[in-house]
């Protein structure tokens, strides 16, 4: 509770201190790209595991079962997940602040491209598109912990598999809605940002970015869980395996985050390049940073057969990779938002804003996370990890009835060690 | 120990794990394993058996350097502009420079990939002996499907040893057990 009030603190002081560059515009620009960055971090991970959770039952995946609702209580986030997106896409729709470039409508006006996309890029769209998605990715969420929970009371692991034959039906048409979803709040959310700017890797990108950060809070949950003595069946052999998930999907983040840049900068589009011209020179920090925390630092630790085994390097690394990808949702919706402000400010409403000649000085807030954003991330996080844990109080830590327990309780990677 | 004609005596057995806990005994019993011989791969069996470590991806690391090396020094040598080549045949590509990295790593990569995998095929088969025209003796024919085989050397050993062994795989449960010379 108190590190919740930390992040309300700090969001309030984010409103007050807006860094001195953009402040005579009264955007608040600081405070509602912290909440914007934050939201859709949190959200997205719940959306990211209601998705695995679809993803592993219509494979028949039966390892995870053990841990499983852990990942149904990140699930459930998506309702005040849709809550913290809906206040932003109220503000979005009043004009209350200057996120997107888009939402201008004398902007758009004068900008050919920008018209082009409004049939998509407007605040009709945005909010009750966000309520619509969202809302059915919360209907499927609640589905798939409803009928688990069922299964806990009247299902049997041997003769009754109503209930996950129903999971099953349910999961298997969540998958291609949330295939077609998913991007589409990306772009909305994030990837608009950039009103001007496209990638068609930047869903997998960031998707990946998503269950990158899930994968590695369920590490640090099941590790801290049991060294509460919570989950004893969840072995090393559980947490190895989601260890190599957590090392498959760097170089499968690595691997997207790459060929957008590499994309970008050989086709030398001008309206494309200049994304990574201005972050590459003004947020050398955010760029690099970005790829050390995120690729090199957890695929040389995680390389090893034995690192992925030791509870303490485990923990370590899946610390370390959580922050990145925040860090790396910092990077894709900061700077972006600064030129948006700046653009309005010095162009006034109504300026195409092609020309980005702001000036490369330090940003308070912008070209590093400071103080008051990493106040707001623990606060964000402590109220995903409060309502985590409200889940989980609520039902039984093992799934009882689970046809694929008795395979999950016997998983095993390295059984003779 | 080439040329030299083995004389072998093995036990065969139904199951991995019976063969796992009988491996565990013989260390304990000091019993000098010869081989164990598996229709699949049993993880965890090199830790039992107390295998050095396979210095295979130490090979590998080599293999996968080089072939870095080979596509970066042969990438540089053609279009020049940097590490000290000028360049055999400088192409411009969409106004990039000469030497422009970003565009080489596909390139490294899969010439990474290519020479580690293919170093790594070439030198196991290396290690384990396999290879065109050699004859590798094989105990039982059934090791190959559905037995699992823990071998002892028995060259010169004698009757009270030989009895020790077979009173060793009597107690753990094998099916049967033989001696072969190969």
């Amino acid at each position: 509770m108190a590190m919740m009030g930390l992040g309300v603190l700090c969001l309030i002081l984010s409103f007050i201190f807006e860094p001195s560059q953009i402040a005579s515009g009264g955007y608040h620009a600081r405070f509602w790209s912290n909440f914007l960055h934050n939201a859709v971090f949190f959200t997205g991970m719940a959306f990211m595991i209601t998705f695995v959770i679809a993803a592993f039952t219509v494979a028949y995946a039966g390892w995870y079962v053990v841990f499983k609702r852990i990942w149904e209580a990140f699930s459930q986030f998506l309702v005040p997940g849709l809550v913290i997106m809906l206040l932003i896409g109220i503000a979005v729709f009043l004009h209350f602040n200057h996120l997107y470039h888009w939402a201008d409508e004398e902007a758009v006006a004068a900008d050919e491209i920008l018209k082009g996309k409004s049939g998509f890029l407007n605040k009709y769209w945005y909010l009750f598109g966000t309520l619509i998605i969202v809302g059915t990715w919360i209907f499927f969420a609640r589905k798939f912990r409803q009928l688990s929970l069922q299964e806990d009371i009247d299902g049997d692991q041997v003769t009754n598999f109503k209930y996950h034959r129903e999971l099953r039906k349910y999961a298997a048409i969540f998958l291609p809605i949330a295939a077609f979803t998913g991007p589409a709040m990306i772009w909305q959310w994030v990837m608009s940002v950039d009103a001007h700017w496209y990638s068609t890797l930047f869903a997998w990108y960031s998707m990946a970015s998503w269950w990158l950060a899930a994968c590695s809070l369920t590490i640090m949950l099941v590790i801290y869980l049991k060294s509460k003595g919570y989950m004893e069946v969840v072995t090393k052999e559980h947490l190895h395996d989601l260890g190599k998930f957590m090392f498959a999907f760097t170089i499968f983040w690595t691997y997207c985050w790459f060929s957008q840049y590499m994309l970008i900068w050989y086709s030398n589009v001008g309206e494309e390049t200049i994304y990574y011209y201005e972050r590459k020179s003004e947020y050398p920090v955010l760029f690099f940073g970005n790829l050390v925390i995120n690729f090199v630092l957890p695929f040389l630790i995680l390389m090893r057969n034995t690192t992925k085994r030791r509870m303490g390097t485990l923990f370590f690394t899946s610390a370390v990779v959580f922050f990145g990808h925040w860090f790396d949702y910092f990077y894709m919706i900061k700077p972006g938002v600064l030129i948006n402000a700046e653009e309005a400010m010095g162009h006034g409403h109504g300026a195409a804003g092609h020309a980005t000649e702001h000036a490369a000085s330090f940003v308070d807030g912008f070209t590093i996370p400071g103080l008051i954003e990493l106040g707001v991330f623990v606060g964000f996080l402590a109220f995903f990890l409060y309502f985590v844990f409200n889940q989980l109080s609520k039902a039984s830590l093992l799934p009882k009835n689970d046809p694929y327990m008795e395979e999950s309780l016997h998983h095993e990677v390295q059984p003779y060690e | 120990m080439k040329g030299q004609h083995k004389e072998v005596l093995f036990g065969l057995y139904n199951d991995e794990e019976v063969l796992m806990s009988a491996i565990k005994k013989a260390k304990k019993q000091h019993l000098d394993i010869m081989d164990v011989y598996s229709p699949f791969p049993i993880h965890g069996m090199d830790t039992v058996l107390e295998l050095e470590e396979s210095r295979l991806h130490v090979v590998g690391f080599i293999f996968g350097m080089t072939g870095t090396l080979t596509a970066l020094i042969g990438i540089s040598w053609i279009f020049g502009g940097s590490l000290m080549f000028d360049g055999d045949w400088p192409t411009l590509f969409g106004g990039k420079p000469y030497w422009s990295l970003p565009a080489f790593i596909p390139i490294t990569f899969e010439m990474t990939v290519l020479f580690c995998a293919i170093g790594m095929v070439v030198v196991f088969y290396i290690i384990c002996g396999l290879g065109f025209g050699v004859n590798n003796p094989i105990l039982d024919d059934r090791i190959t499907d559905d037995k699992f085989c823990i071998a002892f050397q028995t060259n010169g050993m004698d009757e009270a040893d030989m009895d020790k062994l077979k009173g060793f795989f009597s107690a753990t449960g094998a099916e049967e057990v033989h001696t072969k010379t190969i």
